[in-house]
């Protein structure tokens, strides 16, 4: 796929969706205070 | 020389930014509206001058450099640099926010010297480490600018360094906090847009994103893989780029002083997301530029760059000179570029003039100094950095990247582990602070050393050492804080509830 070997696609959209996921998780849960 | 156009097209830019100096100085009343903007940013110039802070010289000129001389195996810079602003927000801004609500924290340092209770050792060392790094850091940025003014106005380098140390000096000096963070909203959307824009048509004209892999695997298949077999980029290697990157930026005096900025510990709920989006694209469009770069090299459309110290750095700019044959668009890129790199260098003299009007100056130095005379002292360093930093690059390294990682690596085994431990472990002890930054400065000067110069010594070729030389200063800083606290005396209860330790983010 778009000219990568599958590994490059696995190892670095692997990575980039797992980081997304935690910072959307950490949107959802943290609640802030003063 | 450059065109009519091109000249107005960059002047309307130092215009505008001097303009926001003049502007931003009517709003400083004291030292706190200088150095925090008297902690009153909203939320998207907040998230836009991390951003700003963040993007520097190295992520125009030395991301698409990197990307054109070793391929994907560098991909890993496009995820960490981006993460660094979240690891920033999320490890140590939350909790460094709510102290300084209380607390009045003008500057990391003053955290420091609370959590240790070592208002004058660890807060001058501190300081004086911050300044170290900083001015590192400073020299890879006003490399870049000169290089853009090189291009675009065909000046001596000296010329080109005046020219921008000059507008960049006035408007911060002037402005301070307030100017820097307008400058970088104004900054980080020329950036973002301009790229957004820009890239595409650079990759389009070397054939499109699937053609330049395909182009550049023929060229060296180790191009298009996720991390070279050996060497630079294997993935112990890579590993340790990412601790570099994530944490190193994350803990580095000019970004982490940026939390203390904020007006509400809110913001922080999604600024981790948004920046990681926005930035990450942005970043990745540069990187595929270089590959794009390459691609036009190796097919013969443009021809590599001799005759210059650090040619890599500038495949970018012939790129964009080949994709758009209009001078116009040149210089409009010109501006994106050092837009970049300003948003950057301004932010890194006022966090140098900070750790030394206030941290040496009025906490160590004169106590007793009134605001006045800090304020006064706050514009002289910020002038006096910026003039040291444009001597120190009339010789530019060989690669931008590399000097600004040593500074990033420097920065990561001075500041992550006494952060990291004052924030999260209340056995961390002054001692182990002190014994931690000292030996952690110490050893990144050292490898640092040893690496840039490719020395063979005690039987070890430093060239080739398999991670990155900041990990082992970063270990050493580690272990150090360790063993040191757990022989020495414990922080009193007290302080330790006052900034929060424990191992939580927020209660």
């Amino acid at each position: 796929m778009f000219g990568l070997p599958d590994i490059t696609i696995i190892a670095v959209g692997g990575v980039v969706l797992a980081i997304t996921a935690a910072l959307v998780y950490w949107g959802l849960t943290f609640q802030g205070h003063d | 020389m450059a065109d009519i156009i091109t000249i107005i097209v960059v002047s309307l830019y130092f215009i505008a930014m001097l303009g926001i100096g003049v502007w931003a100085s009517k709003k400083i009343k004291n030292t706190e509206d200088y150095l925090v903007a008297g902690r009153q940013l909203g939320f998207w110039v907040f998230i836009l001058m991390m951003i700003g802070t963040v993007c520097s010289g190295m992520s125009l000129l030395g991301v698409a450099g990197l990307g054109y001389k070793a391929g994907w195996p560098t991909i890993w810079e496009q995820i960490f640099v981006p993460l660094a602003i979240g690891i920033c927000i999320i490890f140590f801004g939350v909790k460094l926010h709510n102290v300084a609500k209380t607390s009045g924290y003008i500057t990391v340092q003053d955290y420091l010297a609370h959590r240790y209770e070592s208002p004058t050792a660890l807060r001058t060392l501190s300081a004086v480490a911050g300044i170290i790094v900083s001015l590192i850091y400073l020299v890879g940025q006003y490399t870049a600018i000169s290089m853009v003014l090189i291009w675009l106005f065909g000046i001596p380098l000296w010329l080109a360094l005046v020219i921008a140390t000059l507008v960049t000096m006035v408007y911060t000096a002037i402005g301070g906090l307030y100017a820097v963070a307008w400058a970088s909203l104004v900054q980080s959307v020329t950036l973002i847009i301009g790229v957004l824009v820009m890239a595409p048509i650079i990759i389009w004209k070397a054939g499109g994103f699937t053609a330049v892999n395909e182009f550049i695997g023929t060229v060296n298949p180790n191009l298009v893989m996720p991390w070279n077999p050996t060497g630079a980029f294997a993935p112990p290697y890579v590993v340790s780029f990412a601790i570099l990157l994530g944490l190193g930026l994350a803990c580095a005096p000019h970004v982490i002083n940026n939390v203390l900025t904020v007006k509400d510990v809110k913001y922080f709920k999604w600024s981790p997301l948004i920046a990681f989006v926005i930035y990450g694209i942005v970043i990745f469009l540069l990187k595929f530029a270089g590959f794009a770069g390459l691609a036009m090299v190796k097919g013969g459309e443009i021809a590599a760059r001799t005759g210059v110290a650090n040619p890599t750095d500038y495949v970018i700019l012939d790129a964009i000179q080949n994709s758009l044959p209009n001078v116009t668009l040149w210089a409009i890129f010109a501006v994106i570029v050092l837009a970049a790199v300003m948003s950057t260098t301004d932010r890194l003299m006022l966090t140098i003039g900070a750790m030394f009007s206030w941290d040496i100056y009025k906490k160590v130095l004169k106590p007793d100094a009134d605001d006045a005379s800090v304020l006064l002292l706050s514009k002289i360093v910020v002038v006096l950095s910026a003039i040291g930093t444009m001597i120190l690059a009339i010789n530019p390294p060989e690669m931008l990247a590399i000097l600004i990682w040593m500074g990033i690596g420097t920065m990561l085994a001075t500041f992550a582990i006494p952060l990291l431990a004052g924030l999260y472990w209340r056995g961390a002890t002054r001692e182990g602070a002190l014994a931690s930054m000292t030996l952690g400065l110490l050893a990144a000067l050292l490898f640092g050393f040893l690496n840039y110069f490719k020395v063979n010594a005690m039987g070890i070729d430093f060239a080739a050492i398999p991670l990155h030389f900041s990990a082992y200063a970063f270990i050493i800083s580690l272990v150090a804080m360790i063993g040191v606290s757990l022989l020495t005396k414990k922080t009193a209860e007290k302080v330790l509830d006052e900034t929060q330790t424990g191992w939580y983010i927020s209660k």
